[in-house]
């Protein structure tokens, strides 16, 4: 009598910490690399200031010579696609975990690895440029460590007038005066969130990028690497717009919301003809 | 035996560890207030209804609204900015923070704003649930975060109480703290000026100068400061002198639309006489130099509003008009309500 009292003991001891863990049965898991290129074309971009001699340059479809001193947007909500379309979904609605600011003044922001991804063999990447609406809070209690990165002094990646984290900042010089360039993206939709018919106001920045694979990247066993490469020759010479730089819309002072759109267009795509915007896949190595 | 006890302790606890279920709080009292709603007001914006103030929600939203730790290093509160005998705003012509930083706009009263389908001048926002948090971490405001400010609220008994009181549980949220401050704004209600007073026809009257400045005002101004609000709040440009901030561009930096550009909301004209200097970044000194600038020449715009635009880009005043406009907009101060 003893010994089974002892083993209901023992019994229900194991079962209240069974119900504790939470389960962690996936397949085989392994790591994705996404290393971003930020490139003119297919030209590296070097970042530079107002009278740099290294930085990239390039010329836009209307004739405008510029180049960048700070260049920094934000993915997130990713997601890999298998063949047989089944999506695997990275994190999607924790900014903690599943977003990042790429900075193309930080060599390590370039190369986001997403770990412990199922073993399969994925065919397609989705991923946002921005923050979906619903997330776009700048909820600190709930993402503190996005909140952190993002509102860091040396990224400024936050529009607290707008609640919302910016989705771009790109500041440069343009033209032979070299006249300054800052565009900035974000959005602006009030509404109950993540509801778009009831979005009463304002502008949604949030862009989805649907890129297939060149190569299948085979998760299991081995960390497969995909280069993705976004081509800012597009920002202003895009498939939605081509745009001249002015005193209309070159800084954020007059570009307002309206303008803005036209350069989230071409880089982020307009979200239904064209999902790539200036994004491309140069590389799968498995 | 013993033993026995231990292992069923032990079990408990694990149990008990494992469940994160909210223990039952403590019943409180803390009936919801009844809003002193005054008659021909518009009706209440919709999140009023969803974040009742009740009597411990507001002594903490009043607390939290004078609470210096709000700013980074404690320097600042929201009422620092928002003066009760300013109507909830100072004599500042941009908002002035933390260091002495220099804000974008005029600082706007905080008055009637349960009435208002929009708040700040380019209506950004359309809840105050979710301004709170604005000024908070703005860099020229408190520059501060709110976890930052959770932090040093933690531990001052005061507010465990309050919050207790409030919500049921000493658990400081961001969601409690903007809901609280919210609900205190909600009762900030000016609806007893020496207008309303001759309206409800109780004895009050008024001079012969407001009396025609409330006639002038009728003719040239009440088209758009309508309502009991004296504000239609639609978004207008009547050509004031802009803002060389690049951050300004009116509602459009909000909308996305060009015809916004540089369009402000009406502003009410209740307390008018208190909040000077005036315009989106306070390009007035006076309601004189207000009144000047509108029956002198505005600048012109694509989109400047059409009872300028069809007007010669004027509203016609005479000195007289004016002398009496300013007597009748000096009615609409409601001493109780600035705390006189």
């Amino acid at each position: 009598m003893k010994n089974l009292k002892k083993y209901l003991l023992l019994t229900t001891v194991l079962i209240a910490f069974t119900s504790c863990s939470t389960d962690d049965n996936s397949p085989v898991a392994n790591d994705v690399n996404l290393v971003f290129e930020n490139t003119f074309g297919s030209t590296p971009i070097v970042l530079g200031g107002e009278t740099s001699a290294t930085a990239t340059t390039t010329t836009s479809s209307a004739g405008q010579i510029h180049h960048f001193s700070e260049l920094k947007y934000v993915i997130s909500n990713i997601r890999l696609v298998k063949g047989d379309g089944t999506e695997v979904l990275y994190h999607i609605n924790d900014l903690d975990r599943g977003a990042t600011v790429i900075d193309q003044s930080k060599v390590s922001s370039l190369n986001y690895v997403m770990s412990t991804i199922p073993a399969g063999e994925y065919t397609q990447i989705k991923f946002g440029l921005g923050i979906k609406q619903e997330l776009n809070t700048l909820d600190q209690f709930r993402f503190p460590d996005f909140y952190a990165a993002a509102g860091a002094n040396d990224t400024q990646m936050m529009w607290e007038w707008g609640t919302g984290y910016r989705f771009t900042k790109i500041e440069g010089f343009y033209g032979a005066d070299n006249n300054v360039l800052s565009i900035h993206s974000g959005s602006t939709v009030e509404g109950e969130e993540g509801v778009e018919s009831s979005y009463t106001q304002g502008v949604d920045a949030y862009r989805e990028i649907v890129l297939d694979l060149s190569t299948s990247a085979i998760v299991g066993g081995k960390s497969p690497k995909i280069t993705i490469k976004a081509d800012f020759n597009m920002l202003l010479s895009g498939q939605s717009n081509t745009i001249e730089l002015g005193s209309g819309n070159a800084v954020p002072s007059v570009h307002t919301a309206v303008n803005m759109v036209k350069f989230v267009d071409n880089i982020g795509g307009n979200g239904t003809t064209d999902q790539k915007g200036m994004f491309s896949i140069t590389s799968v190595t498995n | 035996m013993m033993k026995k006890s231990f292992g069923f302790l032990f079990i408990v606890l694990i149990l008990a560890s494992c469940s994160s279920e909210d223990y039952e709080s403590i019943s409180y009292d803390n009936p919801d207030l009844v809003l002193d709603i005054p008659i021909d007001f518009p009706a209440l914006n919709n999140a009023v209804h969803s974040n009742r103030p009740t009597k411990y929600g507001v002594e903490l939203g009043d607390r939290l609204f004078h609470e210096k730790k709000f700013s980074t290093n404690n320097t600042i509160s929201c009422a620092t900015c928002h003066a009760q005998e300013n109507a909830f705003a100072d004599n500042n012509s941009q908002a002035i923070g933390i260091e002495g930083r220099i804000g974008l706009r005029n600082v706007p009263p905080i008055q009637n704003l349960a009435f208002m389908k929009f708040y700040n001048w380019d209506g950004s926002k359309l809840q105050l649930e979710s301004q709170t948090i604005v000024p908070i971490i703005t860099h020229e405001e408190m520059d501060s975060s709110i976890l930052e400010v959770i932090e040093k609220l933690q531990g001052d008994a005061v507010y465990k109480d309050l919050f207790q009181k409030a919500f049921g549980d000493s658990e400081i949220t961001p969601d409690r703290i903007y809901k609280s401050i919210a609900q205190y704004e909600y009762t900030l209600i000016s609806a007893n000026s020496k207008y309303d007073r001759v309206k409800k026809q109780q004895g009050e009257t008024f001079t012969a100068i407001e009396s025609q400045g409330y006639q002038v005002f009728q003719q040239k101004c009440a088209s758009c400061h309508s309502t009991p609000l004296f504000t239609d709040q639609s978004f207008r440009n009547i050509g004031f002198p802009l803002n060389p901030d690049s951050n300004e561009a009116g509602r459009a930096r909000v909308t996305g639309v060009s015809s916004d550009y540089m369009r402000f909301r009406v502003p009410s004209l209740r307390n008018v006489a208190e909040t000077a200097p005036y315009g989106s970044f306070g390009q007035f000194a006076t309601l004189d130099a207000v009144l000047d600038y509108m029956s002198d020449s505005v600048l012109d715009a694509p989109n400047l509003d059409p009872i300028f635009k069809e007007n010669g880009n004027k509203i016609n005043l005479t000195a007289e008009e004016k002398f009496q406009l300013i007597a009748f907009m000096k009615t609409l101060s409601d001493d109780q309500f600035l705390g006189r």
